[in-house]
Order: structure tokens, then C-alpha cells, then sequence
């Protein structure tokens, strides 16, 4: 059970959970993960159902702005918790001064799962600028980085991300790119 | 009453709980008034002091957790106020030293120098324990309730400007160091 009740997690009862998202799930619970805020967006909602099914002990906080949701991570750090942050790429435009005078300043350590705008099968041009200043943004704040490009990759590529976060109490970007998440042609945000 | 009046007042209040104290004059004026590990001092950042408080909350339930924000800070992420109602912490206290100025950057006047009233958008967003409080018997009083009724609890006090005398060490690490040290 969640003991933050916060969420319903009755609104991710539906289709089949896609493989990539089981994985993504299973790499944040095997790299010690218990804690995850998120804001929400499509693609994330299948990861927040792998919870559901999978890792029903993980415990989901929904915040009203990603760079909230940074604040509330870093304080679950503080409290002893390893913490996710669930966002998509133009929430990360939101964060940036906390990633940067919060995170990195205090050596404080989050997984970010970003599920990708702007990159290839994006049919919005307004998401494009954001999406394509994802990397560079991270790069200049010196927050590593991977992709996850298969799906069945997903569990390892996280965990590894996991490792590297918090045996080195650094924040780390686990990028989930629109072909991956999104199936081709569709439109989805 | 000075934000100095209300700082020292609020932590001379406190035992084992762990603090979260905002950038600039309100971290200033509580390592003046009194630095101990379980303060945590945020040199950036601006707007997340309650955030962080929040997040310390859920993952401690079994301690009291306070947080000092500010006015033009709170304004930055009034967002904070929905998410600590959502999750209703027991354990929660924000005090927000509310001066109507950003007195770090040079006394410019926030809204709340006006008519935005900050106790309004807490009850707005659902927090349900919350005061104004413009002295110090007010502010004891207010405080001494949020230690016997459940909260989250949000403490908007009315302060004037003071002039900070220190300066917690530049040493973002070593103060995280420190207060996870501290908190156990």
C-alpha cells in the first residue's frame, strides 16, 4: 500500500503495461529506489502502473511543477530515501536552478526519468525547442546522462544510473526517447 | 517583532526537530541566532523551502520537521501549498517570516506588502491548521498549538526587516553532511 495517498492509482488500470515501463519500474526498485515524485505525462503513467502491479510498495507523490517536485526529492534525500523524479522534457525547463543550486551545490542525488518532447516523432513544434536543449542543458549542469533505446535494456540502463547516482551522490538523467515510448505515428503526449 | 525576534523565538521552541531555513536573511539570521547540525542552511534555490520540508516530512514521519520559509519565496511556489495539503503530513510546520520585502536582494516590496495574504492561499489549497500571528505572544501561542494539534500547519508571521549580524559557512556539502549526521 502507498502511504502517501495523494494519488489514485485506479487511473492506470487499463491496456498492458509496455515492456520498457516494467523495465524502467524494476531498475528504480532494484537500484534501492522507494520513493518517486513525479509530474505526470503519458508515457510516465505506464511506469507509475508498473508500480501498481509490480512494486506496489513504491510510494508516488504527485507535485503541481517539477521544480517543486526537485525541493521534495531533495528533502526525502536528506530524510534517508534514494528518490525519483518522474517528469517529461519540458517540465526539466522548470528545474533548472534547483537541479543546479540544489542537487549538484549539496551533492544531493535523484534519478530523473524524463519521458522525451521535441526529438524524433514529435509532431509539436512548440515542444522542439526544450527537447532539442535537453542534453546540453544537463551537460552544462554536469548531470550524467543515458538513453534508454531498447526496451529491453531499460532495467539495466536504469540500474546502472541508480548505481551511479547514489555511490556517488550525484543527480543522474535516464532520457526515454518518443520511439520508444510512443508507438510509431502516434501522437500522444 | 523583527524576523531576528521571530526566528529566535520559533527555534528556542525547538528540541530534536529538523529545520529547513531559507536562503539569505532567514539563514543568516538563524545561524546568528543559533547554529546547531539539525539546521539546514539553503544557499540557492529559492522558492523550495517547503518542498524540502515536505520531502523530509514523508520520509520522517516519526520527527517534527519546521521549516522558515519567506514571503517573496512561498510566492515562487505557492504550488507547495496544494502538495503539502494533498499529503498531509502530521509532522509538517512552515513557519513563513513574512516581511512584504525581499530583504535580501535590497527591501523591494513583495505582494504581500499589499493585499496577497498568504494564510488565504494556505487555506485555500486545503491546508486546515493555519494563523497569522503579528507578535511574539501571538507567535508562542500559535506555535505551541501546532506542537498539540496535528498538522501540516502553516504560521504566517508578520515581521519587520532586521539586519542579519553572520553568516552560516559557505559549505553546501558539509552542511548536508552535517544534518544527515545529525537526523540519524
Amino acid at each position: 500500500m502507498r502511504q502517501i495517498d495523494n494519488h489514485s492509482g485506479s487511473d492506470f488500470r487499463g491496456p498492458a503495461i509496455p515492456r520498457w515501463a516494467a523495465g524502467v519500474s524494476d531498475g528504480l526498485w532494484d537500484g534501492g529506489c522507494r520513493q518517486v515524485v513525479y509530474v505526470p505525462d503519458n508515457p510516465l503513467s505506464h511506469i507509475l502502473a508498473a508500480f501498481e502491479r509490480d512494486h506496489p510498495l513504491m510510494r508516488a507523490t504527485l507535485a503541481t511543477r517539477e521544480e517543486e517536485a526537485v525541493g521534495i526529492a531533495a528533502g526525502l534525500y536528506l530524510g534517508g530515501a534514494n528518490p525519483v523524479l518522474l517528469m517529461q522534457s519540458s517540465g526539466l525547463g522548470n528545474t533548472l536552478n534547483a537541479v543546479g543550486s540544489l542537487l549538484v551545490a549539496f551533492q544531493i542525488p535523484v534519478v530523473m526519468v524524463i519521458s522525451m518532447r521535441g526529438d524524433p516523432g514529435e509532431w509539436n513544434s512548440a515542444q522542439v525547442p526544450m527537447g532539442r536543449a535537453v542534453r546540453p542543458v544537463l551537460d552544462a549542469l554536469g548531470v550524467s546522462h543515458l538513453s534508454v533505446d531498447r526496451d529491453d535494456e531499460a532495467r539495466d540502463v536504469v540500474v546502472s544510473l541508480a548505481q551511479l547516482a547514489f555511490g556517488t551522490r550525484l543527480p543522474v538523467a535516464c532520457l526515454l526517447p518518443r520511439r520508444l515510448t510512443v508507438p510509431a505515428g502516434g501522437g500522444r503526449s | 517583532m523583527t524576523r531576528f525576534d521571530a526566528i529566535d523565538l520559533t527555534r528556542r521552541t525547538l528540541t530534536d526537530e529538523p529545520v529547513v531555513v531559507n536562503l539569505g536573511h532567514a539563514a543568516y539570521e538563524l545561524f546568528a541566532a543559533g547554529d546547531r547540525p539539525l539546521n539546514f542552511y539553503t544557499w540557492g534555490s529559492m522558492g523550495l523551502t517547503s518542498s524540502i520540508a515536505l520531502g523530509l516530512a514523508l520520509a520522517r514521519p516519526d520527527r517534527r520537521v519546521v521549516a522558515l520559509d519567506g514571503d517573496g519565496s512561498l510566492l515562487m511556489n505557492l504550488g507547495s501549498l496544494a502538495t503539502i495539503a494533498a499529503c498531509a503530513p502530521a509532522n509538517l510546520l512552515v513557519v513563513v517570516l513574512d516581511n512584504g520585502q525581499y530583504g535580501t536582494t535590497g527591501g523591494q516590496a513583495t505582494p504581500t506588502a499589499g493585499d496577497a495574504d498568504l494564510e488565504a492561499a494556505a487555506r485555500a489549497m486545503g491546508v486546515r491548521q493555519t494563523a497569522t500571528v503579528h507578535d511574539g505572544q501571538q507567535l508562542d501561542r500559535a506555535l505551541e498549538a501546532s506542537r498539540t494539534i496535528p498538522g501540516p500547519w502553516v504560521i504566517v508571521a508578520k515581521v519587520d526587516e532586521s539586519a542579519p549580524t553572520a553568516k552560516p559557512p559557505l559549505d553546501c556539502v558539509g552542511i548536508k553532511n552535517r544534518f544527515m549526521a545529525a537526523l540519524g
